[in-house]
């Protein structure tokens, strides 16, 4: 019995030296914010193993997935980066602070989208298909770009006429309107949810250093 | 008699005829591409696939789409990506659809000038015919932006252009794409993505001091990436040890997220956004399927 205490206690504490490690020796706000990027990664990795198909849809796992990821976005992001938080063990890159506003932006808008997934998530999924359309294939009814209106060209809308950017997906920062939060929350959830990741990676792919 | 030696006559100068006709009977004449119907719908699907969007417009700054003017910062210099919008002047409005192919395809100037290899036409030499007709079809309907393309800032000795050639006759090899009759239709459309339009290997192979892909080394990831950036391999091996499955692969190239939960930063978030996402259910099964195989 003792025993088993012990060994359990020793492989807790392990696993949070294991844990502690993975974001190398980060500590204060650094590790702070690492923790909130962490538990809204667990978040993602759970909600998209269901809409892979992988799990079934759990609607309640994802509306509480959705109350994580909003408690970790919009302001309580942006209050973990005060000036001058870069730099090494930080992934941060420089320009969170030379371009603040976008920063900033793309985690409010992260929140909404959060907020909105909460609502959404009794809604099920649409099930996507291909594309950022509802998925039909490239050749089929036109073109999928064109469904979502993000097409650059082609025939029909005279091409540029939503512009490239794409209404739907809108990541293009704070550039892209968001719907209002009332018609996000009456989207199918798999929707709601690719406009939450692709917020992700559009603040990673502007803010975050790679490494290999 | 007389009638039929003129009939005989006739049929031999007839065959006479046929025969020197047959003789010079053209045959195997590169396709007339202005005679191709081209679909615009399909090729704007395509010009995602292939990146002409994604590196032709400056998302960043707000630009017109195809308009150009990302810069593209490399070991040999900066490169700014031209306009190609439908401008006369400034775009590439007054081309012809030989000029437009022999640019994509074999990456020579209307003038006869060489591009640089990080406009990847060594890929899109596996285009067809059809793809560029649709890919022409699509470009004619940008609207015209006149915004001059901006010059390239190559380093010595780099800028001499007509370098190039020297390096086209040591590494460009155009080769159409041929499909393996032993090999599945979706794994041939895998192959033909991956390997021509949307270049994967432009930055998930490594170069050498040259530029030049290390075809021993084909999507074993590379470093040194335009901006410092690296790229992991994507090899069937690497990928299979690493978890990847089709399921897994074809969600992340639609939507950024990876299956430990991570979503992508750097260029593939940016190859995502402004091109797989944009891809049919089937071709990113083709793209998995083809990706993830051994063989």
């Amino acid at each position: 019995m003792k025993m088993s205490v012990l060994i359990a206690a020793g492989l807790m504490a392990a696993t949070a030296a294991t844990a502690a490690l993975a974001h190398s020796g980060a500590t204060g706000i650094v590790k702070e914010r690492m923790d909130g990027m962490s538990a809204m990664g667990d978040v993602v990795k759970n909600i998209a193993a269901m809409m892979r198909g992988d799990k079934p849809y759990d609607a309640a796992a994802v509306r509480d997935g959705a109350t994580v990821i909003a408690s970790h976005s919009g302001e309580a992001m942006t209050r973990l980066f005060p000036e001058d938080s870069g730099g090494k063990p930080s992934e941060a890159r420089p320009e969170i602070w030379s371009d603040w506003d976008t920063f900033s932006t793309l985690a409010d808008r992260l929140a909404v989208l959060a907020e909105a997934l909460e609502g959404a998530a009794e809604n099920g999924l649409m099930m996507s298909g291909g594309g950022r359309s509802a998925g039909q294939g490239m050749m089929g009814a036109g073109s999928t770009m064109m469904d979502t209106g993000s097409g650059v060209m082609g025939s029909g809308s005279g091409m540029m006429g939503s512009g490239m950017m794409g209404t739907g997906p809108g990541m293009m920062g704070p550039g892209g309107a968001l719907p209002d939060p009332a018609a996000l929350a009456a989207m199918p959830a798999d929707g709601v949810f690719n406009m939450v990741t692709q917020t992700c990676s559009a603040c990673h792919t502007k803010f975050r250093l790679e490494k290999k | 008699m007389r009638k039929t030696v003129t009939v005989l006559l006739a049929a031999l100068a007839f065959a006479g005829a046929g025969a020197a006709a047959m003789a010079v009977w053209p045959i195997g004449r590169p396709p007339d591409l202005s005679a191709l119907q081209g679909n615009p719908d399909r090729g704007a699907y395509l010009a995602r696939m292939a990146g002409c969007i994604a590196c032709h417009t400056d998302v960043e700054g707000g630009g017109a789409p195809l308009a150009g003017g990302v810069a593209l910062q490399t070991d040999f210099g900066t490169f700014h990506s031209p306009n190609l919008t439908t401008d006369a002047e400034y775009g590439i409005g007054d081309w012809t659809i030989e000029e437009f192919s022999k640019a994509v395809r074999q990456g020579v100037s209307p003038e006869g000038t060489p591009y640089y290899p990080a406009f990847p036409y060594p890929f899109y030499g596996m285009l067809t015919d059809q793809d560029v007709a649709d890919l022409w079809a699509a470009f004619r309907t940008v609207p015209p932006v006149a915004i001059p393309s901006e010059p390239q800032e190559m380093r010595f000795p780099y800028n001499f252009r007509p370098g190039l050639k020297l390096w086209r006759g040591m590494f460009l090899e155009p080769k159409p794409f041929e499909p393996d009759p032993d090999r599945s239709a979706l794994w041939n459309r895998g192959r033909y993505i991956v390997e021509g339009p949307a270049h994967c290997g432009a930055c998930h192979t490594p170069r050498d001091m040259f530029g030049a892909r290390q075809a021993e080394l084909r999507l074993h990831g590379a470093d040194g990436l335009p901006d410092g950036g690296k790229s992991p391999p994507i090899t069937a091996e690497h990928l299979i040890e690493q978890g990847w499955t089709i399921n897994t692969l074809k969600y992340a190239l639609r939507s950024g997220v990876l299956p430990d939960g991570d979503a992508f930063g750097g260029s593939m978030g940016e190859v995502v956004r402004d091109g797989t996402s944009f891809l049919s259910d089937e071709d990113l099964t083709a793209i998995a399927t083809y990706l993830l195989d051994k063989d």
